[in-house]
């Protein structure tokens, strides 16, 4: 573990140190693209403050805001995801009156459910949370009822020849046979769902990383740009690391 | 004294568009308290799903199967099923494993643990009751899977080619383990198998089955004393015989497809 996040930052040292280099011989216009050098002295500098009056806020409390955002998003999703898929696929009526609609759903992008949070939730954490749900539901739903037609029969007849219920069927071997590969579904989704959080802090919210990168254009302050750049990426791969560790240690069974 | 009799038993599935293929015509067979019987025959000859009716999974398309005087229509206590390989669960340790058929039943926790220690003890897996399937052999597997079944003391185990997905040496050691269960337990074993070696080496008897559609072709009394060798000449006259049988039925399934 602790050699191979070692190994992940190596190449990352040394593309620092290159743009550090190319900083201090010139070799580009370091007013548009400051160094890490130059703007995590200017985060120091500010007492990791960005912002002035109502917009103002600290780094770390914008990084928790977003961060609370997707993960909660992504949480209710998958809960409700893997709720809809397993009751629909209870019954063909059901499947055959709601998954034509889910289907129609699953490809609207994260982002245009924007305005739509917007309008019914108003400005806040609500929409933000709506929007990575809106981002991950549909086709969770829709990965679930796949995982729920691949369960294998094997283990299904196994249960009822040790005389499980059709209710215990579904709550002892359908369910927790789904629940890796719905994960698995759900974090290839985090990127989509995480960006749509941004793209909401950016236009509406006014707070987290992604206003960070706005309030940098807004005061032109090249530091802030790149410093809200690389804590969007830190933080992506912070929240991406911790559904790997949960998909790994907590939902690790495959099924046969 | 517990007994299972198939009566004129017929299987015959519907597929799409109205197609129906007959797996099973007219089988009839009994099986009596503490019988080993093997059902041996080619691919496809419809004996798991002979199994699969046993067990109460399907239901029959006409004739009756009875265990203890009484109409199987559903899955029973009395005949439980071992798949093979791939049968357990994967999100559950070996004991959970294990106690699985009790937990559906709702028997009571510190009832259900002692059983499923007890079951482990006999079969010798105490040591990996906190394992998980993926940590264990080929071979191991499957003895978890023959512990599950025993747990709730079925009068029946119906086998469907437990040991097919196992290597050679594996094989052998699994087929010493399961007689010695069955003398142990004093259960009555159905085995399908599709292996001569394996009819002879385990059965009492051996049912051999016909191609699609399955009927029953002939009943062979192996009288031999256990344990028995693969290398006695007596094993070879029997392995020559049910030979015979299988070799035209395999080259008549494969006229059929």
């Amino acid at each position: 573990m602790a050699r191979a996040a070692a190994a992940a930052l190596i190449p990352w040292l040394i593309l620092v140190a290159l743009w550090e280099l190319a900083a201090a011989r010139g070799w580009m216009t370091t007013t548009l693209f400051p160094p890490p050098s130059s703007f995590i002295g200017f985060a120091i500098e500010s007492d990791f403050r960005v912002g002035f009056g109502k917009e103002g806020m600290t780094i770390p409390v914008a990084i928790f805001a977003s961060a609370f955002r997707v993960v909660a998003g992504l949480f209710l999703g998958f809960i409700a995801a893997v709720a809809t898929g397993i009751l629909v696929s209870m019954s063909r009526v059901a499947s055959a009156a709601v998954l034509p609609i889910v289907r129609g759903l699953a490809p609207i992008a994260p982002i245009a459910w924007i305005p739509v949070g917007i309008i019914v939730f108003g400005i806040g954490n609500p929409t933000a949370v709506f929007v990575v749900f809106t981002g991950v539901y549909f086709i969770l739903t829709l990965s679930t009822v796949a995982a729920v037609q691949s369960v294998d029969p094997r283990l299904v007849k196994t249960a009822r020849t040790f005389g499980a219920s059709r209710a215990q069927v579904w709550a002892r071997v359908i369910f927790p046979a789904v629940l890796p590969q719905v994960f698995t579904m759900l974090r290839l989704n985090f990127f989509a769902a995480w960006m749509a959080v941004l793209a909401a802090e950016m236009v509406g919210l006014k707070n987290g990383v992604g206003m960070i990168v706005i309030l940098g254009r807004e005061m032109f302050n090249p530091n802030l740009i790149m410093l809200g750049i690389c804590i969007i990426g830190i933080t992506g791969y912070a929240v991406d690391a911790l559904l790997l560790f949960v998909q790994r240690r907590i939902l690790w069974w495959k099924a046969p | 004294m517990s007994s299972l009799q198939i009566r004129n038993v017929r299987k015959v599935w519907q597929g799409a568009r109205g197609l129906t293929v007959e797996a099973i015509r007219d089988v009839s067979l009994e099986v009596s308290s503490g019988e080993f019987v093997a059902i041996l025959g080619p691919s496809g000859c419809g004996k798991s799903t002979l199994l699969e009716l046993c067990a109460g999974l399907e239901p029959v398309s006409g004739g009756a199967i009875l265990i203890d005087s009484e109409k199987v229509a559903g899955p029973n206590p009395k005949a439980v099923m071992v798949f093979q390989e791939h049968s357990l669960f994967p999100w559950l340790n070996v004991e959970s494993n294990v106690v699985f058929g009790l937990a559906m039943k709702k028997v009571r926790l510190n009832e259900r643990w002692r059983r499923g220690r007890e079951v482990l003890e006999r079969v010798k897996l105490v040591k990996f009751a906190k394992h998980y399937p993926h940590q264990l052999s080929g071979g191991m597997k499957q003895r978890v899977a023959i512990a599950r079944a025993l747990v709730g003391s079925p009068e029946f185990i119906l086998m469907d080619e437990p040991f097919a997905a196992l290597d050679f040496q594996t094989r052998v050691l699994m087929q010493q383990f399961l007689l010695e269960v069955w003398a142990g337990f004093k259960s009555t074993i159905l085995f399908v198998t599709h292996h001569i070696d394996e009819a002879v080496l385990l059965a009492d008897r051996v049912v051999v089955m016909s191609a699609a559609p399955g009927r029953v072709l002939e009943e062979v009394k192996i009288d031999l004393p256990r344990p028995r060798s693969m290398t006695d000449p007596q094993f070879n006259a029997y392995r020559v015989r049910l030979t015979s049988h299988m070799e035209r039925e395999v080259m008549r399934a494969a006229e059929l497809e």
